[in-house]
């Protein structure tokens, strides 16, 4: 990279100090999608879940889809992230805020479902441990306790994981600015003035909650999982599951991490930053991931097909030939068919390829959590109990509004944080880069102590 | 309790019955066709065979009232539980309605208030007051009648006196025309349920899933290809 | 804001507030000083009787305080009353014996249904507009009153017609004596499920026009020739607890069961062995298994006795009904109809019974005495464990009374015709009571239009459907808990069993009894009318009928009358305490009658253009129709289709496939009286040249729950009738089919099988 700190920070800070009107329509349109999906949730509270189309028995439908997708595509960012801190990939400096708020936005969206799918959402603490004149305590037998303390303690480290890089970056907009916003980032730079200290602990702080982080990340979702496989219905009830949701979370994850990348590289005008080689790098990480998914799902169909037990064998069929065939050819089409070739064939591996192939799993995997849960429901063990779903206008606009808030929360973090990492970009400039390719690096912490003032250089 | 599907005819007496008892809310007719009709007992019927050998088969299903109840582990406020006397019972105040004891329930017999129920007025005035009426957002299936039980042990406590077996009975046993349902104390080895529950002729259903239900069911027999009575 | 805006809002939300507060209509209500004793929380059970089917369970009724909106004096308010909170069967009820069917639990949704007709009514619009005014009791009674002693001045007395449900009792002696002393015909009876011709053939056969009572406990071979008795027909609860002891009542005995059908209802299905025979030949395979038991020597063809001397052909030993003939009309393999007989032959005691559609054809009253003849040469007649009749109902109150009249009352039929001629008596005035001929009877009787011919309708019901919304006055009837009640069962039981029982419960509403509105109207005409009816009320007559039945069974005498009548009371009727076998009284119209010949069954429609028999049956949730008003009955899903909230049309799955119809689709399906649509139900169990349709549905007018909901299939129906009796042959019908679009299906169940492949149903 032959960009300048000067450079850098002009580029890297241009969309936090100039607001453009192509910002504001954003904001706008975003808003009044968000707009239609509260009103969609305001009317469900009023009226009653019966305005969703759930039923019996399939009692869950775009509710826990929503929340096990949204919970999926969170293993993108800080689970990416950290493991990529460990690995000391060097090309990783532009990526890794990107993908780490990804991350916490996607937790609180996907947490929200818990929240919103209960009968009584207005009861919704009733699911946390609290004394209360009840005199009980929530069942810790339940998988709903074991998602409450994963998701809250994965929301937490992320967040942690996430603001303390952010820091030396505030304090950066902050020396620079004037006004409200010199108000505002002293505020949140929490005195940051870039001592060798700060940097040590701050370098020690990122270490750990790497470390600590990543086995949070897979209990998250295997957790989720659990959710599933804890209930004796059939095809849910699968040891396979853990693996396998948590593949498909970081690989649902990557692809949307590969689109958010696309669209901030074209608004913020960041193509010097984010190149063809992090979108091949990725790519990369994605098929693999593809092919691990297809590994899964082949060892899940055929291990049933295989045990050919009867009741399986109603929801195997329902999906492979039956009323939900068309879904589930479609994903298989999206998370396979379509993006392995795009991502095996290295000159299909450009961004754009790569990008069409995140956009095909990101439907895909979203895809794969209904299929997982609403054949297995309306196919339990007697038949005379089977049911069939279809959702309704206040399902689906409260669906289209958790993506336009996973935009607008995009969109306004990019507004006040420098959504790639300066100082972090910078110090991977000092250093001679050695080898774009995932290679590990000579380590950087040798230079810990020198980016002294980087915050407060210029 | 048992029930003998060589007795049971399918006139689902006993699903009216339940309905009257335990002030079992009328989806209506839009509600009914968006399957969330709610019945705590049904009897459901199975097709054998083509014309002219079609054969139909009945089988009330009602909460099977499990030893290892999933709907039980699975309910993160305690609002699926199993009592002292080993009922499954569920508490309507304490459900905040996840819905996931009823995709847990191997035997979907739980029915999810998707809104408030109504009564056409003056239909409220038949309500049980014995029974609390559930409002939206809440699970609610077959208690076995645990109103009656509690009257029936109430009554006994204040006679001093034991429980008799057979001096009360849910509602859908009572009005059974066949007898096919037997209902009573399993802990009490004189009991008729007791006994039934040994009979040759009877399974658990969906036993394999391990739920460890507490219902058996006593197998329908055939008569035998040539000739009539069994002797 | 501005000080005017402010005014605004305030003036709003004090207007709101005080919406809010008292001016809840609930608030403005009077409240009423209880007319009952009661302790809240504490349930007390009071006998009650079924009115819902000719069964006549005995009930018992779970009263409990609550809170009801009440009409006293013409004042709307709140009182603290008895409320009927659930019914169960009486247990010392000798027909149901503390049981009951889904239809008697739904009987009380009847009380509390929300579109009773609280008041008297007035029409206000045109006939049938449904446009009515709301008028006192006085002027109710008057204008009926009115009325009838006009037809009295202008000596018209005749051209009084009384259309009701079949009646029982007291109630039926009540209605005899005001037609008689009015001098008005006797009651025309309506019921579209009427056991007419079973009546007249066991009149025939046994000397008794009455419906059997099978002791089905200790029978060991049961063949039943469509008759639904596990269901609908004739005591099916009394039948339902006898089945119970048939099948797992004995030990290490159990008997086989037969059904006969051609298309597997509830109780076909629990059937051991179910046989599809060609619709109207169930008569012929009787008599199949007859020829088979006589010419084998399994019973000697003369111990059939009576019964047996009216069937052509059976001193030769039925020679036209060899197994292979009878196969050629039944369809049924001779071999099967060998096994069978010889089965039942040695199987004693063995019953068949026949009802239902076999006996809705026009050789169905030959059918039933070919079955009657059946059940003689096996022995069962009034043997344990095989066909009897309940204890000579006569002996029950009422005496046989001076009012009623010889001879048959007028079929609806001709009461129809006649009110359509115009000559040579029209129908001048019309009381309606618990009928509904306009839904429940075929098109080309053309009963709506001969009740719009005639002048002057009065409707006694409690419910506006298709007949009462013709009516110009209506006077609403109380609902059956609200009501003294009295009931003869005519079959279930080996008991004499008359059952009597107080109101349960206070009314709900502005209604009145039919006994005491006409009580009441006999009293103002004064004359014959108050002599035949000197009762001040419905429950004096009842108390006066009944210490006249315990003197005249010995059970009580003048001074232990009031004791009689209160047990009686309490209990909910008077059943003699022994159990008497009512053996069939030899027949003298045997020695009479001419055996008869058997004749081929006629069907409507050619088998070229209507290639399929119609089959309607009874519903087992809506009956006839009469319950369809009834949610719960609405959802509770039929036992075998699964279907609730509407009709439906069943079809062979093969024959469905031949003609592309998929489960759903919405059908056409059209006879030579017209053509009704409702949705296609792929069911196995029927044969593929018969198409059926539950009945119940497809009212025009009968609440907002049944009207306009599904098809009604009588409307569609051929005006054949049993020639004897005049009875409708509602099975009698071909149809042809087509698809028309898609169709609505509710169903609750989902896999038609156990263990399905590949299941889409829903
Ligand atoms: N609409 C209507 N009006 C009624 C009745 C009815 O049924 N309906 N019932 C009537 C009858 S029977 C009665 S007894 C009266 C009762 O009439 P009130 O005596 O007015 O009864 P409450 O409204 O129950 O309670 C009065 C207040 O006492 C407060 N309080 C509670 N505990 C304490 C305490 O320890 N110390 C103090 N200082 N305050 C406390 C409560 O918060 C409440 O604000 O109402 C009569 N009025
Ligand atoms: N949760 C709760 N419980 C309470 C209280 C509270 O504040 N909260 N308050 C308590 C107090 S202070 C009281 S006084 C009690 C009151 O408790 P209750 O005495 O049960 O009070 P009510 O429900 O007002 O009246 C009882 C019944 O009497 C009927 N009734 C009315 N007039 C007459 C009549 O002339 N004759 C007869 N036979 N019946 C009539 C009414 O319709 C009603 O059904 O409740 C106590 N219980
Ligand atoms: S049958 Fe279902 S609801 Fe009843 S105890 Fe068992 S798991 Fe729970
Ligand atoms: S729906 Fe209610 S009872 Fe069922 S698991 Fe949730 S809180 Fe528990
Ligand atoms: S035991 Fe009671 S609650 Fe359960 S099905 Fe029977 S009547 Fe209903
Ligand atoms: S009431 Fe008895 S016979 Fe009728 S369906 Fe229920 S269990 Fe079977
Ligand atoms: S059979 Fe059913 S409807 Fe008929 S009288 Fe008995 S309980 Fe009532």
């Amino acid at each position: 990279m032959n960009k300048t700190p000067e450079q850098m920070n002009e580029d890297l800070l241009r969309p936090v100090f100039h607001t453009t009107w192509r910002f504001w329509a954003t904001v706008g349109v975003l808003l009044s999608v968000i707009a239609a999906a509260g009103l969609a949730l305001s009317y469900q509270v009023w009226n009653g879940i019966g305005v969703w189309g759930i039923d019996r028995p399939a009692f869950w439908a775009f509710d826990i889809t929503n929340f096990v997708f949204w919970i999926g595509i969170s293993h993108a960012g800080t689970l990416i992230s950290a493991i990529l801190r460990l690995a000391n990939a060097t090309w990783r400096r532009p990526v890794t805020r990107c993908a780490e708020v990804i991350t916490l936005w996607a937790l609180m969206i996907g947490g929200m479902f818990p929240i919103i799918h209960l009968g009584r959402p207005w009861l919704f603490f009733w699911l946390a441990p609290y004394p209360n004149e009840r005199g009980i305590w929530p069942q810790f037998r339940s998988p709903l306790m074991w998602d409450f303390f994963a998701i809250s303690t994965y929301i937490t480290g992320s967040a942690i994981f996430l603001l303390y890089p952010i820091i030396p970056d505030w304090a950066l907009v902050r020396d620079k600015s004037s006004g409200w916003r010199k108000k505002f980032y002293t505020v949140v730079s929490l005195g940051w003035r870039g001592t060798p200290k700060q940097w040590n602990r701050l370098e020690m702080a990122m270490k750990i909650m790497a470390v600590v982080i990543i086995p949070v990340a897979v209990s998250v979702h295997s957790i989720v999982s659990w959710d599933f496989a804890m209930a004796p219905v059939p095809m849910w009830h699968s040891t396979i599951f853990a693996p396998y949701f948590v593949c498909g979370a970081i690989f649902s994850g990557i692809a949307a991490l590969i689109i958010a990348m696309a669209i901030i590289r074209k608004a913020l005008g960041l193509e010097d930053y984010m190149k063809r080689l992090h979108f091949e790098n990725l790519g990369k990480l994605l098929l693999v991931m593809s092919l691990l998914w297809f590994y899964f799902i082949v060892s899940e169909r055929l291990t049933t097909w295989y045990g050919n037990e009867p009741s399986e064998m109603a929801v195997f069929w329902s999906t492979q030939i039956g009323s939900f065939s068309p879904l589930f050819w479609t994903m298989v089409c999206c998370n396979f068919l379509i993006p392995v070739p795009l991502l095996a064939i290295k000159k299909l591996r450009t961004i754009t390829g790569t990008v069409i192939a995140s956009s095909t799993i990101i439907v895909g995997m979203w895809l794969e959590r209904f299929l997982i849960i609403v054949p297995s429901e309306t196919h339990k063990y007697l038949p005379y109990a089977y049911g069939s779903y279809r959702p309704t206008w206040v399902e689906i606009t409260i669906t289209a509004g958790t993506f336009a808030a996973m935009m607008l929360l995009y969109v306004l973090f990019a507004k006040f944080v420098p959504i790639i990492s300066i100082w972090e970009l910078k110090l991977g400039e000092r250093k001679p880069v050695v080898s774009p390719q995932l290679s590990v690096v000579a380590s950087d912490l040798p230079a810990l102590a020198e980016p002294t003032g980087l915050a407060t250089d210029s | 309790m048992t029930v003998d599907l060589d007795r049971c005819t399918g006139c689902e007496a006993c699903v009216v019955a339940c309905r009257a008892e335990n002030n079992v809310p009328t989806a209506g007719p839009d509600q009914a066709a968006r399957q969330r009709a709610i019945h705590w007992i049904r009897v459901e019927r199975y097709w054998e065979g083509e014309f002219p050998n079609a054969r139909l088969r009945f089988q009330p299903v009602l909460c099977q009232q499990c030893d290892a109840a999933p709907c039980e582990a699975v309910c993160p406020t305690y609002a699926s539980y199993q009592n002292p006397e080993g009922l499954n019972a569920q508490i309507y105040n304490r459900c905040v309605g996840t819905r996931y004891c009823a995709n847990a329930c191997p035997y979907t017999v739980r029915f999810f208030n998707f809104y408030n129920p109504v009564w056409d007025k003056p239909f409220h005035l038949q309500l049980n007051p014995d029974v609390s009426v559930r409002s939206v957002g809440i699970m609610e299936k077959c208690t076995f009648c645990i109103q009656r039980i509690k009257a029936a042990e109430i009554q006994a406590e204040a006679a001093q006196r034991e429980l008799k077996d057979g001096e009360f009975n849910p509602a859908c046993v009572q009005s059974c025309p066949t007898k096919a349902m037997v209902f009573g104390n399993l802990n009490d080895p004189e009991s008729e349920v007791s006994r039934l529950s040994q009979s040759t002729r009877g399974s658990k259903l969906l036993e394999e899933v391990g739920a460890r239900p507490k219902i058996t069911y006593l197998a329908r027999e055939s008569a035998p290809e040539e000739g009539g009575a069994t002797s | 804001m501005d000080r005017r805006d402010f005014f605004k809002i305030s003036a709003l939300t004090g207007a709101t507030a005080a919406l809010d507060s008292c001016g809840k209509p609930e608030r403005q209500l009077i409240r009423f000083i209880p007319e009952e004793d009661l302790v809240p929380g504490v349930a007390t059970w009071k006998p009650s009787i079924c009115t819902l089917c000719p069964a006549g369970c005995g009930l018992i009724v779970k009263v409990m305080e609550g809170e009801a909106e009440v009409v006293r004096n013409g004042k709307l308010g709140l009182m603290p009353m008895g409320l009927a909170k659930k019914l169960e069967g009486n247990p010392n009820h000798p027909v149901n014996q503390g049981k009951l069917c889904p239809r008697g639990q739904a009987g009380l949704q009847l009380t509390y249904h929300p579109d009773r007709i609280k008041t008297p009514l007035k029409r206000s619009g045109e006939r049938g507009s449904g446009e009515f005014q709301e008028i006192g009791w006085d002027e109710a009674i008057k204008e009926l009153a009115a009325q009838l002693s006009a037809l009295q001045s202008s000596q018209e007395s005749a051209s009084l017609a009384f259309l009701t449900s079949p009646l029982r009792g007291q109630r039926r002696e009540l209605v005899e004596r005001f037609l008689a002393a009015s001098g008005a015909p006797r009651p025309t009876e309506w019921a579209f499920l009427d056991d007419a011709v079973l009546r007249r053939a066991n009149q025939l056969s046994f000397g008794r026009p009455q419906l059997p009572t099978f002791d089905l406990a200790h029978a060991n071979y049961v063949i039943s020739f469509g008759a639904d008795f596990l269901g609908t027909w004739n005591s099916p609860v009394a039948q339902s607890i006898a089945y119970g002891e048939m099948r797992q009542g004995r030990s290490g005995r159990r008997a086989k069961f037969v059904m006969v059908e051609p298309r597997v209802s509830l109780t076909g299905a629990n059937a051991d062995e179910w046989i599809s025979a060609r619709p109207g030949t169930e008569g012929v395979l009787a008599l199949g298994v007859a020829h088979v038991i006589i010419g084998e020597k399994l019973r000697p063809a003369s111990g059939a006795g009576g019964p047996a001397a009216l069937i052509e052909g059976w001193p030769q030993g039925l020679p036209d009904f060899s197994p292979d003939l009878v196969e050629k009309r039944t369809g049924v393999p001779a071999a099967t109809i060998t096994r069978i007989a010889r089965e039942m032959a040695g199987h004693e005691p063995a019953i068949a019974m026949i009802a239902g559609a076999p006996l809705a054809e026009t050789n169905g009253l030959w059918s039933a005495m070919a079955v009657n003849a059946l059940n003689a040469l096996l022995g069962s007649v009034g043997q344990p464990g095989g066909v009897l009749f309940t204890p000579d109902s006569a002996a029950a109150p009422p005496k046989p009374s001076q009012a009623s009249r010889e001879g048959l009352p007028q079929p609806l039929q001709a009461l129809a015709q006649q009110a359509l001629s115009g000559r040579p008596n029209p129908v001048k005035a019309l009381l309606v009571h618990d009928a509904n001929p306009v839904f429940a009877s075929p098109p080309a009787w053309r009963i709506r239009e001969a009740i719009e011919n005639v002048p002057f309708v009065a409707s006694l019901g409690s419910f506006l459907d298709e007949t009462s919304i013709l009516a110009d006055l209506i006077l609403p009837d109380h609902s059956p808990l609200e009501s003294w009640l009295d009931d003869v069962p005519e079959s279930g039981t080996m008991q004499l069993a008359a059952s009597v029982a107080p109101p349960a419960m206070l009314p709900l509403h502005s209604t009145r009894a039919m006994p005491d509105v006409l009580l009441d109207i006999a009293r103002q005409l004064g004359g014959p009318l108050s002599a035949a009816l000197p009762w001040k009320s419905f429950d004096e007559m009842l108390h006066a009928g009944f210490v006249d039945l315990g003197e005249r069974l010995g059970t009580t005498n003048a001074k232990g009358a009031d004791d009689f009548w209160k047990k009686v009371q309490a209990q909910g009727g008077f059943w003699a305490t022994e159990t008497k076998l009512a053996a069939p009284k030899d027949p003298n119209s045997v020695g009479r009658a001419k055996a008869v010949a058997p004749s081929d069954p006629q069907f409507q429609g050619d088998e070229q253009g209507y290639p399929f028999y119609f089959l309607p049956y009874a519903s087992q949730m809506l009956y006839d129709g009469s319950l369809a008003h009834l949610p719960w009955m609405q959802e509770t899903p039929d036992p075998l289709s699964t279907a609730m909230w509407g009709t439906w049309v069943e079809i062979n799955p093969k024959t469905a496939a031949r003609l592309g119809i998929r489960q759903g689709d919405l059908l056409e399906v059209a006879s030579q009286h017209g053509k009704l649509r409702a949705p296609a139900l792929i069911y196995p169990g029927i044969a593929p040249d018969v198409i059926a349709m539950p009945i119940g549905q497809g009212h025009e007018s009968f609440t907002r729950y049944a009207s306009t909901r599904g098809a009604n299939p009588i409307s569609i129906l051929a005006p054949l009738t049993e020639p004897e009796t005049g009875s409708l042959a509602w099975a009698a019908t071909r149809v042809k089919i087509s698809r028309v679009g898609e169709g609505k299906l509710t169903l609750f169940g989902g896999g038609l099988s156990r263990f399905p492949h590949e299941i889409e149903t829903r």
